[in-house]
């Protein structure tokens, strides 16, 4: 489904994209990705495409706000049944909330609900209004971090079972991850457009890095011309050897993965290795960052397993390992 | 090992003594009252069973256009801000600050036999001086200014994101605020509508001017006192408590029952 809405107040947004399978729009807090989701349900002043100059009780979209909005004089199922007319209104209910799990606390207020069986009421009343769009507002701020993961596979499930085109806006990297189809929004326009593996491949600038959360995304500044570049990097007052086709000073986002990064004992340290000091340790099941300190910037390394760090380690960065971008002007 | 102590439980320190003393002082004038009225010789005024009808009934009559009217303009101020909305937050204000009497008085010169409204009125065949519709008029003007603050507050509370969504599931405005914005507020106006009760049934002032007749409770304290003397004031003011305080003390308990 093609969504494309022009906003003039409270602020100047303009957004046209495809929505199809479970779609998010990532973009950083302030852009107006909430107003653009209450634009298309109807519920601020807007023109666009689908649903242009309907009163927001004619659109067929199911909206899930931020916190989402259950009604908390009703029950679980009186919430579910809240679009459904018809002396088979209880029984559809049930239905729809035995498909999202819930049909087990369907007597439940909803003030007894934990974040996720909330948010799957959410949907079971937003589904139930049988929509050609489903519209969720950050999907996973009001979720348990232990169980998010889980919670957010069951909904993205569900959105595919259901077979209705979704648009989620979010901050949120995690969520992105999980998208069938990527928009990415920064200063108010769409900069870039892909499924999570292209995007994530080739992110289109240093804002797009930073929002899909890759770590080490810095600035800097390249010095000289192509063939014999380096890029200087104020915060660690470092100078860094690089290979692009950007002319001399040009401003540059940059990044380097963190696996990338080569720690050195001092002794055995290449000429133009930068000297770090170790801040802190991340460990996860899945992977082990160490925070290095240069300067006034972390550089975060991904080191083999098994690594003793030295104690005065040295960092170097290969030069076909850094990624730059030119900075916007307006950025 | 014992249970450590409750930090959230609510302990009284210094603030227990300035309430305890608040609540001596408003008991005091019913304690005067209980030890004025002469319960051996416990009887009423000729006409004091006709005041409490009067009272009550129309009363009662009162609410109906307090709560139908002002419900949709307190709906309306807690829900749009428009320019020069401060001249309707004024005018409520001043019909707060307006004393009984003066509105009584105004009230008379409107809607009198001489007034504008009410020489029309009176064409129309409704009378607006000494009737019941005087009467419930003098009620309905000292009530509703009350009526609408409370009640504006209550729907000030009601998240408008949940009628937002109710819009999303289909719903019309209108039924978006049956089903939502009513029992969402319906604590809120419970309350306003126990304080429009108790306002227009101890309305005295404007009930004087415009409806010295039919006598409600107040005017019928004011003439007892007059030809009989206090000892026929206080049987009545027994009466009138027992009549108006059921209302709002069971709205008043219904409303923090489903707050506990």
């Amino acid at each position: 489904m093609r969504i494309d809405y022009r906003i003039e107040h409270p602020v100047a947004l303009h957004a046209s994209f495809e929505v199809a399978g479970f779609t998010v729009l990532l973009g950083a807090s302030g852009e107006g990705k909430t107003l653009l989701l209450s634009a298309i349900a109807g519920l601020v002043a807007a023109r666009g495409e689908p649903f242009d100059g309907l009163p927001p009780q004619q659109r067929a979209v199911g909206y899930l706000p931020q916190g989402h909005a259950l009604f908390p004089h009703l029950r679980a199922w009186e919430n579910v049944a809240f679009s459904l007319r018809g002396a088979r209104r209880r029984e559809q209910a049930m239905q729809w909330l035995e498909r999202v799990g819930m049909a087990g606390l369907a007597e439940r207020w909803p003030a007894s609900l934990s974040g996720g069986q909330q948010q799957r009421v959410a949907l079971a009343r937003a589904l139930a209004r049988r929509p050609s769009l489903l519209l969720l507002d950050e999907p996973t701020s009001a979720l348990d971090p232990v169980t998010r993961d889980e919670v957010l596979a069951e909904l993205i499930a569900e959105v595919h079972q259901a077979g209705i085109p979704a648009l989620a806006v979010s901050h949120d990297p995690a969520l992105a991850a999980v998208a069938d189809r990527l928009v990415l929004m920064h200063g108010r326009r769409i900069v870039q457009i892909g499924t999570p593996e292209a995007v994530h491949a080739q992110p289109a600038s240093g804002a797009v890095a930073r929002l899909l959360g890759l770590r080490n995304v810095q600035r800097g500044r390249i010095v000289g011309a192509p063939g014999a570049q380096r890029l200087s990097w104020p915060e660690a007052d470092a100078s860094l050897r690089v290979e692009t086709a950007l002319p001399d000073g040009t401003a540059v986002d940059w990044h380097v993965p963190p696996a990338a990064v080569r720690l050195h004992d001092p002794a055995a340290a290449p000429d133009d290795a930068i000297a770090a000091t170790f801040e802190l340790r991340q460990t996860s099941p899945h992977r082990n960052y160490l925070g290095m300190r240069c300067g006034q910037a972390r550089l975060w390394v991904e080191p083999p397993v098994g690594y003793e760090l030295p104690a005065a380690p040295m960092l170097s960065l290969p030069p076909d390992a850094i990624r730059c971008w030119p900075v916007e002007e307006h950025a | 090992m014992t249970p450590a102590a409750d930090p959230t439980r609510y302990r009284p320190g210094l603030s227990a003594l300035p309430a305890a003393l608040a609540l001596l002082l408003l008991a005091t004038p019913f304690v005067g009252l209980l030890l004025a009225t002469d319960w051996r010789h416990f009887g009423f005024a000729h006409g004091d069973g006709g005041a409490v009808r009067v009272s009550l009934g129309y009363s009662l009559i009162a609410l109906l256009p307090i709560v139908a009217l002002g419900t949709p303009l307190a709906w309306w101020l807690a829900r749009h801000r428009v320019r020069g909305q401060w001249l309707v937050d004024a005018l409520l204000l001043v019909s707060l600050l307006t004393p009984p009497l003066a509105m009584g008085l105004l009230l008379a010169s409107m809607y009198g036999p001489y007034g504008p409204a009410g020489h029309l009125l009176e064409r129309a065949g409704l009378l607006l001086t000494n009737s019941a519709p005087a009467f419930i008029l003098a009620q309905f003007y000292a009530a509703l200014p009350y009526y609408v603050m409370a009640a504006r507050t209550a729907f000030e509370g009601v998240p408008r994101e949940l009628e937002q969504i109710a819009l999303t599931l289909g719903y019309s405005p209108w039924r978006s605020f049956v089903h939502v914005s009513l029992p969402l507020a319906r604590l809120g106006l419970a309350a306003a509508v126990a304080l429009a009760w108790v306002r227009a049934l101890g309305e005295f002032g404007a009930v004087l001017i415009v409806a010295y007749y039919p006598q409600g409770i107040p005017v019928k304290l004011w003439v007892n006192l007059q030809d009989i003397g206090l000892d026929a004031v206080y049987p009545l003011l027994w009466v009138f408590f027992a009549a108006a305080l059921p209302l709002p003390l069971a709205l008043g308990m219904a409303v923090r029952r489903r707050l506990s």
